[in-house]
């Protein structure tokens, strides 16, 4: 088993932020999202790749109990250009397993959600893996949202922690391909016990209006 | 893809396995040392092969002899998509200026080499030229079809996300069939950009899409590895061809409409493209069958009785015939 101390230095190696004992997850990511002003610019489009899949159920829980990889939680608000919430917008998100494979038979960490009056969502989810294949390098989840009024947004979320940025992302961000800046590359926050560790990610994303 | 028309118009075709025949080498060409093909297409008599490479050098290959014949850079600005006019006239090369925004099309005579067209368009990763060389349709973010003559856009022809994965013009050069991210497979005028009808609908991705060139037909394949032949005019799938073995990730339709040749990727391994098969678009026989581990197979075209393309492996292009 992990020391607290260990998993700390663990994570600060790999980009993550753990949190230190006198504060609370959610009072950690509450800083976060006051930090975060509403996003001046529309969020950066990232290719659709070919896995995405039509008809997928309403559902925010794609973590079956016993499913390998660390759990994740994504969570987030959409606004549009001017910072103004969108209530009515619909998110769709697909990602591989832990194992870096897509279900393509059923709908497997496939999952759809309409935002909240505050236009916020979550999904409960855990971290993917790398492609085996190699053929793309980073972990990644990709994201569809549309609301009436607004352009379709299709774009991908990186980790922070995905070692390939070798704890840096803001320098080494080119090193996956289909990013031109850092910004679609989000800080994890690690939470619980050191064999139980939960990791939550905020991505907040502003849709441009038609 | 629509279940319930799936049920309907599924044909049980039982394949000749026994009857098909695996593939013959018949040219190898030595690439440059370090040189990795990432894309590659034939022309449409076979003769050459044009691939975009690791170092971002579009090379053109004879496939008679073996030769290079070109060899296209631009500097920092990598190529995306590299496609020959059907009549072999003209090879088209895409350069990424900014990502996800702005390329620019090149279109050079093959013969001379000489740039005849300089086109500024979005970010490309798919095109395709009309019968006439005349028309261009493109995709990246966007999806539109271009009088090439006139240099200027005539129609927007996007769909509601994600653009297209794969374009092709019917034989009259009227229509252009798109396979596109949001799970459809359309037909819209060239010209005006207006749907020919609701489209196909598909679960999964269609990558790929093919008119026949007497336009009767649209062959569409993809993620959900089944082979579906569509009237272009209603969007109805006629009919589909028995259980293919992979993901479909290129397909090619005889000019006499009797084949088809489909390369495979797997679903875990999407760099894995190591078989090709043949088809009979009637009875769903398999009419040839090739598959050879550690290579990837970048393109063909079918040439007389048999089907050339060109496969990649330890610093060679191989160029194989599949009969």
């Amino acid at each position: 088993m992990l020391a607290r101390r260990e998993v700390l230095q663990k994570c600060l190696a790999l980009g993550s932020i753990v949190i230190a004992s006198d504060f609370s997850a959610d009072s950690m990511l509450f800083a976060f999202q006051e930090g975060e002003k509403p996003l001046p610019k529309p969020t950066p489009p990232n290719p659709l790749g070919p896995f995405y899949k039509r008809l997928t159920p309403v559902n925010n829980i794609l973590r079956a109990a016993g499913d390998p990889g660390l759990p994740l939680t994504l969570s987030g608000q959409v606004v549009d250009a001017r910072g103004e919430i969108v209530p009515d917008a619909t998110i769709e998100i697909w990602q591989t397993n832990h194992h870096g494979l897509y279900d393509i038979d059923g709908y497997r960490y496939r999952g759809k959600q309409t935002v909240d009056t505050k236009g916020a969502y979550s999904f409960e989810s855990v971290i993917p893996g790398h492609y085996p294949d190699k053929t793309r390098v980073c972990q990644h989840v990709h994201y569809l949202v549309m609301a009436p009024g607004h352009k379709a947004l299709v774009t991908q979320l990186y980790f922070a922690t995905d070692p390939v940025f070798e704890g840096d992302p803001q320098r080494n961000y080119a090193r996956e391909p289909l990013l031109q800046t850092p910004e679609l590359i989000r800080p994890v926050v690690l939470t619980g016990e050191p064999n139980e560790l939960h990791a939550k990610l905020r991505f907040a994303l502003c849709l441009e209006r038609l | 893809m629509n279940m319930k028309v799936t049920a309907l118009t599924l044909v049980c075709f039982l394949p000749v396995a026994a009857l098909a025949q695996s593939g013959q080498q018949v040219k190898t060409i030595n690439l440059p040392t370090g040189v990795t093909v990432q894309y590659g297409t034939m022309s449409r008599a076979g003769t050459q092969v044009a691939t975009i490479d690791c170092d971002n050098v579009v090379r053109v290959w004879s496939t008679r002899s073996g030769e290079l014949l070109q060899r296209l850079a631009d500097g920092s600005h990598p190529p995306t998509d590299v496609e020959f006019s059907p009549d072999g006239r003209y090879l088209a090369v895409a350069y990424q200026l900014v990502p996800n925004e702005k390329g620019v099309l090149r279109i050079f005579d093959v013969n001379s080499w000489k740039m005849e067209r300089e086109l500024v368009v979005p970010d490309v990763f798919v095109l395709a030229f009309s019968p006439d060389n005349r028309r261009l349709a493109l995709s990246g973010i966007v999806t539109q079809a271009w009088d090439v003559e006139n240099s200027r856009m005539v129609a927007d022809i996007s769909p509601p996300f994600g653009g297209s994965t794969s374009l092709s013009f019917s034989g009259d050069g009227n229509w252009i069939a798109t396979a596109d991210g949001d799970g459809h497979v359309r037909v819209v005028d060239a010209t005006t950009g207006k749907p020919r009808s609701t489209g196909t609908e598909f679960v999964l991705e269609p990558l790929v899409v093919a008119f026949s060139r007497d336009n009767k037909l649209i062959i569409a394949g993809g993620v959900d590895k089944t082979l579906s032949i569509i009237d272009p005019e209603t969007g109805k799938v006629l009919r589909t061809l028995p259980k293919q073995p992979g993901l479909i990730m290129s397909l090619d339709v005889s000019s006499d409409k009797k084949q088809v040749a489909v390369i495979y990727g797997s679903s875990d391994h999407f760099n894995k493209v190591d078989h090709l098969m043949l088809w009979d678009l009637d009875t769903g026989a398999v009419l040839g069958d090739f598959r050879k581990p550690g290579i990837t197979i970048v393109g063909g075209a079918f040439v007389g009785d048999h089907y050339l393309f060109a496969a990649e492996s330890d610093d060679q292009l191989g160029v194989w015939s599949l009969r």
